[in-house]
């Protein structure tokens, strides 16, 4: 499990995505904000709590092919279901891998975010906790649709119809400052369904 | 693949279906009369009430189409009969049309109702969403090229399209409730009069046997293209 996230990680952060690259992308889709809107410190307050789940959710799904499709293509998912046995493990390293370098990144920088936003301190560890648990749940429902679209031809376009729908729960409760313990429930949920669903799903495309 | 058993299932479908089409034609020409001509306009609304009588029924057998997508799905999983599978596939597509169809009929009767021609009320939204749970339905068993593949893929797609239903629908119904609260699912007192109660349940039957008509010329259609995909792959 170990090697295996290790393994993981490594090709991540080495490919094409290090922890600078996915920095920079939250802070230039929150720059867009002021642009398009004003420098109105209490309306920027508002739309940035809007604002920062499109940013988690884009860069959640634009990199949703990054899960399986890469090993699924050059063979390296055989190999690896080979040598462990139990999908759920791969599956687990994959969730962490994802939530590591696509997701951790917005939680280091949200500080600095929020403070060029004018966010007050106790909004902004609710805006945070939101975050964190929706980011889980939403790493879920990526790898499990991931797993489902393996052998469809590559159009992040149908993975966006199939995965924004599913998000859409997060979205709404994740802009209620008060609703963490709902998000960390749905996340729960997720979690049950999306592990059986990508077990399922890698069993069909491996065999 | 039994072939077989699609052979007499086709033969079925086949001679069942001039009466289908026929009995549907009637069951318009009724409603139609009905509710167009006999029914009393509403006091308020007046006569762009009417637009209810497609609206409605087609709103319910949006849903109850994915309860059939999803049925067919699990029942799939279980018996692993492929019957099952085309019968999801013909749904759907029906589905999908009849959630267009309550989405633009809605609107329409929006424009003079609430002055606009769309409102972010909770029953909207989640239909609109509805509507691109079938689409990535569909389009998922159009892009997958494997179609054995597909159908599995697609089939685990609806059952969680169907759990995700009741979690949509709570978080849509919690982001906003504006719209007037439901009159036909309160069994006990309905508060839509008799008058076009007759009227609705005629165009309703109406609405379903064309349903039915559709999704067996449909059922057809599939089970043939899977003769043929067969056929194909056996040379």
């Amino acid at each position: 499990m170990l090697a295996l996230l290790k393994r993981d990680l490594y090709l991540a952060l080495y490919s094409s995505s290090s922890f600078f690259y996915t920095s920079s992308f939250f802070v230039l889709v929150l720059i867009i904000l002021p642009f398009l809107f004003g420098t109105n410190n209490v309306q920027l307050q508002v739309l940035f709590k809007g604002i920062i789940w499109i940013g988690l959710s884009l860069s959640i799904l634009l990199t949703m092919e990054r899960i399986f499709n890469a090993d699924y293509e050059d063979g390296n998912l055989d190999i690896i279901i080979q040598r462990y046995p139990s999908l759920e493990t791969i599956i687990i390293s994959k969730y962490i891998t994802h939530w590591l370098v696509y997701c951790l990144p917005l939680f280091i920088i949200l500080p600095i975010l929020s403070f060029l936003f004018y966010v007050s301190l106790d909004n902004f560890f609710l805006i945070f906790l939101n975050l964190f648990f929706g980011s889980l749940g939403m790493v879920f429902i990526v790898t499990f649709v991931s797993a489902l679209t393996l052998g469809a031809k590559r159009t992040i376009f149908l993975k966006a119809i199939i995965v924004i729908p599913l998000f859409v729960p997060f979205l709404i409760f994740g802009t209620n400052l008060e609703s963490w313990p709902i998000l960390l429930a749905l996340s729960m949920m997720s979690f049950v369904l999306s592990i059986y669903v990508s077990a399922y799903g890698l069993r069909l495309y491996v065999e | 693949m039994n072939l077989r058993l699609t052979n007499k299932q086709i033969n079925i479908i086949e001679k069942a279906n001039p009466f289908l089409i026929v009995s549907t034609i009637v069951a318009f020409t009724f409603g139609l009369y009905f509710s167009l001509l006999q029914s009393p306009p509403d006091y308020i609304q007046g006569d762009s009430m009417r637009i209810m009588y497609i609206h409605v029924p087609s709103a319910w057998f949006a849903l109850m189409a994915y309860t059939i997508l999803a049925g067919s799905s699990v029942l799939w999983f279980i018996t692993r009969n492929p019957i099952f599978s085309i019968i999801a596939r013909s749904i759907a597509q029906i589905g999908m049309i009849f959630t267009l169809i309550s989405l633009v009929t809605g609107s329409i009767w929006g424009k003079p109702t609430w002055g606009v021609w769309w409102v972010w009320d909770a029953r909207l939204t989640s239909m609109l969403l509805l509507f691109f749970l079938y689409l990535a339905y569909i389009f998922l068993w159009k892009s997958i090229t494997n179609k054995d593949l597909a159908s599995k893929i697609s089939a685990a797609l609806a059952i969680v399209g169907f759990v995700n239903i009741p979690i949509i629908k709570f978080s849509v119904d919690w982001w906003n409730t504006l719209h007037q609260p439901a009159t036909i699912s309160k069994l006990s007192s309905p508060s839509i009069d008799i008058s076009m109660m007759i009227p609705l349940f005629i165009m309703t039957l109406a609405t379903f046997l064309f349903l039915v008509t559709v999704f067996f010329i449909r059922l057809r259609i599939e089970i043939l293209d899977n003769k043929i995909l067969r056929i194909r792959e056996v040379k």
